[in-house]
């Protein structure tokens, strides 16, 4: 079934599939004169069980509105070993799910590192022009996935969970500083205003340009925390309204773009070849990656 | 054998709270390659019918052992209907008895799976339902 469906909601979920499963050549094909990026968008991040989905849940649910529609696209990892994978964001958005003003789409990250998938980049400008007003990423929460997330939204909200040692290890490594917006979430646990106030230091740290990152602590079962969030959410898009260079952000995003790109061109020629690639010196292999790194286009 | 690249939704319609088979082929799936979506527990038709849309699935696994399998999946089948999307394929596990099958698979149901089957022949004869 190629041509377009009817019904809008499938054709719009139809062509994220397209764009999902696009090869290198398909994606280049599929490039469109670029759609200007409207639809606010916020990202999600934070170590794996942090409580992404469920917060997700609550926020989506607040920031909609009479006219305001929202798209959730929600990333889950891919196992290494079967390259299969189960999407279990969703199961958590259930307060949500049956909402019709709220569009959930699972996503499996299949080869990408960084806590996003293939493609991430077009699945988010096809969410342009379906009505929707904000789109919200959840990222797996690996380690560097903080840093890639940063250039393909606006707003970055880092979830943290209190019982982690971890987060000290985080903030020393660097890790945190790349958040807008930094939530102790689970805040019903023991432990959770030590690290309030390990994380408050930190974002007093990073201030500049008259923003500093605000430190909320969320529970699932207290609406005044999520509340909180929406307010820092609509805060940062005001404070980014007039103290963001757009040029900056778009070619750092068209980086990023070209980046995946080539990374999975690279992967696409080596699992065409019978492996003899990999045995030349690196100079070698460079130049020979370099020769067939233009796909054939099919047009 | 492998279902890299499909998406399915195993789907929990009707009263009954068992989940641990519908968990099952879930995990089986994923390992065969699949990417797997599961909806919870005592989800209506118009619901399944709804996410299958929005996650663009290839195929449904109903899971039922209420005893209503044929209000059920006639039910889903008319609700994909209506959303345009009929070419979804529609799977049904559970305690069907016998005598019901046919009447499930002229209802729309490719393939009808009953807990004595090993969960090896499920995943392959999903995998060759949806490789043809
Ligand atoms: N105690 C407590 N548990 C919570 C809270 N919010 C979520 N959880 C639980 O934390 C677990 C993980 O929640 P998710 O929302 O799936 O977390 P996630 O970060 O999306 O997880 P992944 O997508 O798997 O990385 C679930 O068992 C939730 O029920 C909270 O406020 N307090
Ligand atoms: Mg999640």
């Amino acid at each position: 079934m190629n041509e377009v469906s009817r019904n809008p909601r499938r054709a719009l979920s139809r062509a994220l599939s397209r764009i999902a499963n696009a090869d290198v050549s398909e994606t280049l094909a599929q490039q469109n004169a670029s759609t200007p990026a409207t639809l606010s968008r916020i990202g999600i991040t934070g170590a794996p069980g942090a409580g992404k989905s469920t917060l997700i849940a609550r926020l989506a649910h607040l920031r909609k509105g009479v006219d305001r529609k929202i798209a959730v696209l929600a990333i889950d990892p891919t196992s290494p070993v079967s390259q299969g994978s189960i999407l279990g964001d969703r199961i958590r958005m259930d307060s949500i799910a049956d909402d019709p003003d709220i569009f959930i789409r699972s996503i499996p990250s299949r080869r990408a590192h960084d806590g996003l998938t293939d493609n991430t980049a077009d699945l988010l400008n096809a969410m342009e022009g379906h009505g929707f007003d904000e789109v919200i990423l959840e990222s797996v929460g690996v380690g560097q996935a903080e840093y890639t997330i940063r250039t393909l939204v606006d707003t970055v909200v880092l979830v943290l969970l209190p019982e982690s040692g971890d987060a000290i290890q985080a903030m020393k490594a660097g890790i945190l500083e790349m958040a807008d917006i930094y939530v102790v979430n689970k805040a019903d646990l023991p432990g959770a205003e030590l690290l309030e106030s390990h994380i408050q230091q930190v974002a007093e740290r990073q201030s500049r340009n008259g923003w500093t990152p605000p430190v909320i602590c969320t529970t699932r079962s207290d609406p005044a925390g999520f509340a909180l969030l929406d307010k820092a959410i609509r805060d940062h898009a005001h404070w980014r309204a007039t103290h963001t260079d757009e040029t900056a952000v778009r070619r750092a995003r068209a980086r990023y773009q070209a980046h995946g790109l080539i990374a999975r061109r690279i992967d696409e020629i080596l699992e065409d070849d019978d492996g003899g690639l990999l045995d030349l010196d690196p100079r070698g292999l460079f130049d020979a990656l370099h020769a067939k790194l233009k796909p054939d286009m099919e047009d | 054998m492998s279902l890299n690249g499909k998406r399915i939704l195993i789907a929990k319609p009707g009263l009954d709270g068992h989940d641990v088979g519908a968990k099952i082929i879930a995990l089986a799936l994923r390992d065969a390659g699949a990417d797997v979506i599961y909806t919870g527990l005592r989800r209506s038709p118009d619901y399944i019918a709804r996410v299958a849309v929005d996650e663009d699935v290839d195929a449904v696994g109903l899971s039922i052992l209420s005893g209503s399998h044929k209000e059920l999946v006639a039910e889903t089948v008319r609700c994909l209907e209506e959303l345009d999307a009929s070419d979804i394929h529609l799977f049904v596990g559970g305690t069907i008895p016998r005598e019901d099958q046919d009447e499930l698979r002229e209802a729309g149901a490719r393939a009808i799976f009953t807990a004595e089957m090993p969960l090896d022949d499920v995943v392959a004869a999903i995998d060759a339902d949806l490789a043809s």
